[in-house]
This record gives C-alpha cells, structure tokens and sequence, in this order.
C-alpha cells in the first residue's frame, strides 16, 4: 500500500530536509550571527552579545528608514485592500469579454518590471512638476499591491451566496447598509489576507523606493542598500533582520489565529 | 404570540391588506422573454402558488415583486399601488430565499432582529418581537446560535421567522423548501400552510413540485413560458385543466388525439384513434372538429377482457410499477395509443393478477373525460422540463 519504495522513501526524505535547509539556513545564519559579540559576521563565533541590537535601535537613520517603510506599507496596504474591495465589486458585475479585459488591466503591474514602473513613476513624478516624494513611494506601491487584494478578495467575493446582499436589502438595508452589515464581515478574512500580503510586499520593495523616495528620507530596504557598503553597519542591520523574522513569524501565526478565529465566529462557537 | 407577528391582516389592524395585482408585467434578458405580459390577482391573506417548470419564468415574477429584477414593462401593484420602482428595502414585503440566505456571522436573534433595527424599532421591542417571531416558529431556544450550528429544518424556520417579524404585506418564498428531504419537507408543507392560517399574511409561494402546491394552496397559477396557463383552485386546476400543459403538469394525464364529431347528450361524441367513439362529458364539449381527450389514470377502471358497454376499449397490459398503496398499469389501447391506468392495491391478490400480457377493458367514464380545444391543446409543454413529472400519456 506504500506509494513509494524504501528507496524512494529516503530519497524523498533526504530532498525535503535539503529543501528546508535552503530555505531556513541564511534566516538561521542571520538570527546566530545577530547576536554574535564580533563585529565581523565571521566563524568562529566570537560570543553572546545583545549590543547590536541596542546599537541599531540608537541609530536613527536605520529607525527612521524603518519606521518610514511600516508606514508606507500601512497606508499603501489599507489604500490597495479598500481599491481591491471596491474592484471586486465591480468585476463580479462584469461577465465575458468585459471581464477578461478589466481584470487583465487590473492585473497588469504583476507582469510589468517594478524597475520600469520606477523610472516611468519617476518621470511621471517630473512632469508634474513635483520632486520625488513619501507619496509618490505610496502611490507607486499601490499599484504593485493591487493585484495582489484583487486576487485574494474576488475569490472570496465570489464565494459568497448573492442572495445573502439580496436579503439584506428585502429586510430594509440600504445598498450600503448591506455592504457594511452583510458584506464586508463576511469578507473579513479576505481583507486580513490582503492587508498582510499588501503591506509585506510594499515593506520589501527597493525598485520603486530607490527612484521615488527623496534623498535623505530612505525606506528600510533602500537604507539597507545604503548601508551594505559600510562594513561598520552591518551587524545592525543583521540585528534589525532577525527581529523582521520574528516579527513576520508573529505576523503570520497571528493571521492564522485570526483566521480560525473569524471562521469559528462564521460557523459559530459555543453559545 | 400570533397578534403582534401577524400582518395587517390582524384583527383590530383594518381591512385585510396584501393584495397583489400584476398588470401586462414583462421581463426580458436580451432576447429572452422571461416573462411574458403576466396579468395575475393574487387575493389578499391566502395562500397562493406560481407553479412551473424551472425556467418558466416564476422566480423572475418572484423578484419583480421582491424589487430585485426591473421589470421591462408593466406594473405591480401592491393593494393598489405600483411599487416596480421602489427600492426593495422601501416594500413592505420580505423574502424567503431558497438558500435561506441568513447571515452565518450573526446569531440567529441578530438574524430575525436584523429587519427591526433597520427599522429603528426601540431596543425593548426588537427584544419582544423577535421573541414572538422565533416562538412562532418554535426556536427560542436556540436564539444564541450562529445558522451554521442549525439543522435544514431549523434553518429554513429561522428565514421563516426573520422575514414574518417585519408583519410583511405578502410573503415571498422561494422554493423554501427545496433543499430538505422528503420527509421533512412534507412535514414543513403542512406547519407553513398553519402558520399562513395563524398569521393571515398574504403568502406568495413559488414552486416547481406540483404536489406541494396542491397540498398547501388556496390558488394557482401555473406559469409556462413566461405565462400563466391557467390560474385556479387546486381543485379546479385538478379536475378542470384549460389546456394541455395544466393537465399534464399536475400530475400523470392520459392525452389522446381525438376528433369531436357531434353532440351526444349532455356532453359531445367523440372518435378517438382507431376509429373508437366514446362519449365526453367534460371540458370544451361544444367545439367540433380536432382535439385532444384528457383523463386521470385513477379515473380510467380496469375491468375484465369480456367485459361489455359504452366509452369501453379493448386493451392490453405492457408494463406494471408497484407504487406501494397502487399499482400503475400501462396498457396499450387496440387503438394504438397507451394510456397509464392506476388499481389500488388489494394485497396479494393485486401483485398476482396484474401482469403483462393481461387482455383487460379499460372503461373512460364520460364524467372523467375532458375534451381540450385545440387552440390550447396546441401548446405542447415547453422544451425545459426539469423538476416535471414524466410524461406518460
């Protein structure tokens, strides 16, 4: 009844842990070496230290630039999830040809080089006759992000029974109303998954924030370009890489908690 | 609990409101005509059916009335009134879906109150009203359940109970109970058709299964193509078909070619296939000429091979289907045409006697025979027939 030989078995054993070597060993490497005494991230390990940590957070260029990146993934994530609800809405309106056009617009920034979206926004940015900006940072990251709310709320959206926005308004709710009581609860899963997608992929972008942010007002991922060339930075930034990891592990196990939590509230839990 | 909950039809709330009337009402979808120029009175306070074939066009009605499809032209009117352009929020009907649509994310309470506090209705009330609404459906206790912990059954009491508590004008429902087995559903035809008595509500009921509407109707409207066939009692319906398609719908009919050739009696002389003359006494007994003869395999009597007299054709049992409480007998006519005859069952002498092969007479009773003029005998049932019983005339 095995569906694979012995053999095989191993085989497959041997290439799973490979494969979970290669993914998790430079985020191992990277927490180790964050709490390496040395100044170089070199073996042998010198000793257990925790001053890089305090080092990177009394540097107030890296906390700027990181503070400047979490919130121009949170405004460019909460822009692009309400964008991607609004769009979803309309979309599931279309059918056909109509459809297929609109959603292939809509989609496009997935297919196009961040890096000529950059130089495009850059000259367009110019042309306007405004210097590169924070803002233009967001707008750009607006529309890499879009793409990804769309395709993780229309499914949702989809989902859902028409005649769940039809009762709502038979029982005397405006369009609205339905939206707002009906809908977008029953979404809310969705909109969690589209929220942590848009703001991890806004919080790592270099292409658009190298052109677009004003110098001297770096994002984290353009700061850490910066600061890859002086050595004397680096066991900071590794630092600030380790607390990231835990930081995204947080993030996802609380999505996930959320996640069971907001299908327990839609099954229904005890009482 | 009956008072509050009830419609404006309850006493000391003025004359009994919830009076539909659908005037040339008219939908297309691009080139199809879902509903044809519909005229239909729908009484107030009773217990009124659209019955057809899926696709014919009775859910469209349906939504028309709901306010969630624009009608093409025509109107509807509520007591009076046109309301095809109010918004359905603004129509004082509600709506039993066929997915029951409740809202999963709320309690069955936040369910069944969702209506009144859109309403504005002051929190002590929605708390009295809602009580009443779920008592009347017999689900109190389970008020603090999310839709999903609920059976089908209690599902669909819970829909019931949401739309009933706004004391509606009409009632819709939309196949409610399409989606229970037979069992259940049988039992819930029966507590709907109470409930409709209790509250005196204008109920709207649309269906597909001919038996439930005869089952819990006041009135019918059979709907084909996009037009109502005949619209009646279920007796009447039953017993006095105005066309082809009514007869076959409700149930198993014999149809058979016939030419009327003169008077005969009360009723008209008729020659059946084969060159047979039988005497008709029911339906369109003045028309002369082509026609088709319709009658309920239950009316056909099963007599034996010398068995003599008038409306009396020689034929031959083809097949035999034991129903349980009957047996229904196909049997070839010497005419040429088969006709489905139904014999209550006699215990074991039933299952012995009845077997292909056997010579029989089958006696029409002129009573039981129905002449359908032409011109309706002419439009033959319409492509879609999901959800229709077999044609086995």
């Amino acid at each position: 009844m095995k569906p694979v030989g012995r053999i095989g078995a191993a085989g497959l054993a041997v290439y799973f842990w490979a494969f979970v070597i290669f993914l998790f060993a430079p985020l191992v490497v990277l927490v180790i070496f964050s709490m390496n005494s040395s100044a170089t991230p070199t073996l042998p390990l010198s000793g257990f230290s925790t001053q890089w940590f305090r080092q990177a957070f009394s540097n107030t260029e890296l906390t700027g630039a990181l503070v400047r990146s979490v919130a121009i993934a949170l405004i460019a994530a909460a822009i692009a999830t309400a964008l991607g609800i609004m769009a979803s809405l309309g979309l599931l309106a279309l059918r056909g040809r109509a459809l297929s056009l609109a959603l292939t617009m809509l989609l496009l920034p997935l297919v196009v080089p961040y890096i000529c979206l950059a130089v495009g926004l850059l000259i367009l940015v110019q042309e306007v006759g405004t210097q590169p900006t924070l803002a233009a940072v967001v707008l750009g990251h607006c529309v890499i992000v879009l793409p990804f709310a769309i395709l993780v709320i229309m499914p949702r959206l989809r989902s859902l029974d028409p005649a769940m926005n039809e009762a709502a308004r038979d029982l005397g709710a405006s369009e609205f109303a339905a939206l707002r009581l009906i809908t977008l609860p029953l979404l809310m899963p969705a909109l969690v998954s589209s929220g942590i997608i848009c703001f991890v992929t806004s919080f790592d972008e270099f292409a658009i924030a190298s052109f677009l942010a004003p110098s001297g007002q770096p994002t984290y991922p353009v700061f850490l370009y910066a600061s890859a060339r002086t050595p004397a930075l680096l066991p900071e930034v590794i630092a600030v890489g380790a607390i990231i990891i835990a930081g995204s592990i947080l993030l996802v196990a609380g999505a996930e908690g959320g996640r069971r939590w907001a299908e327990r509230r839609l099954v229904g839990g005890a009482g | 609990m009956a008072q509050t909950t009830a419609g404006p039809g309850a006493p000391g709330r003025g004359p009994a409101k919830g009076q539909v009337s659908l005037v040339s009402l008219t939908k297309r979808f691009g080139d199809f005509t879902a509903v044809d120029a519909i005229d239909l009175e729908i009484p107030p306070g009773g217990f009124f059916s659209l019955l057809g074939p899926s696709g014919c066009g009775k859910t469209t009605t349906l939504r028309m009335i709901a306010g969630f499809d624009q009608p093409s032209s025509g109107q509807v009117l509520l007591d009076g009134e046109d309301i095809a352009r109010t918004p359905p929020s603004r129509r004082p009907v509600n709506t039993v879906f066929q997915s029951y649509a409740l809202f999963p994310h709320l309690r069955v309470f936040d369910n069944v109150a969702f209506g009144l506090r859109r309403a504005g209705v002051a929190r002590s009330e929605v708390q009295r009203r809602v009580g009443e609404a779920l008592d009347l459906v017999q689900l109190s206790e389970l008020a603090s359940r999310k839709p999903g912990q609920l059976s089908g059954g209690q599902q669909q009491r819970v829909a019931l109970a949401r739309a009933l508590v706004l004391a509606p004008a009409v009632l819709l429902l939309d196949e409610p109970l399409g989606a229970l087995d037979a069992k259940l559903r049988r039992q819930l035809q029966v507590e709907l058709k109470q409930l409709q008595a209790q509250v005196g509500i204008t109920f709207l009921y649309v269906t597909h299964d001919q038996e439930e509407a005869l089952t819990m109707s006041d009135r019918i409207a059979v709907i084909n193509r996009g037009r109502v066939e005949q619209a009646a009692t279920p007796r009447d319906l039953y017993e006095e078909p105005a066309n082809a398609f009514v007869a076959d719908f409700l149930g198993v009919s014999n149809l058979m070619d016939a030419t009327v050739i003169g008077p005969s009696g009360s009723g008209a002389e008729v020659r059946l296939a084969g060159n047979q003359v039988v005497e008709v006494a029911r339906g369109a007994v003045a028309t002369r000429g082509p026609a088709k003869v319709v009658i309920r395999p239950e009316r056909i009597g099963i007599e034996p091979a010398d068995s003599a007299g008038p409306n009396r054709l020689p034929g031959m049992v083809t097949n035999v289907v034991y129903l349980g409480s009957g047996l229904q007998l196909a049997v070839h006519l010497a005419s040429g045409s088969t006709v489905t005859a139904l014999v209550p069952n006699n215990a074991e002498e039933s299952a012995s006697t009845w077997t292909p092969g056997l010579l029989v007479t089958c006696h029409l009773p002129a009573t039981a025979l129905r002449i359908l003029a032409a011109d309706d005998a002419g439009r033959e049932p319409a492509g879609d027939t999901a959800g229709r019983p077999p044609r086995l005339a």
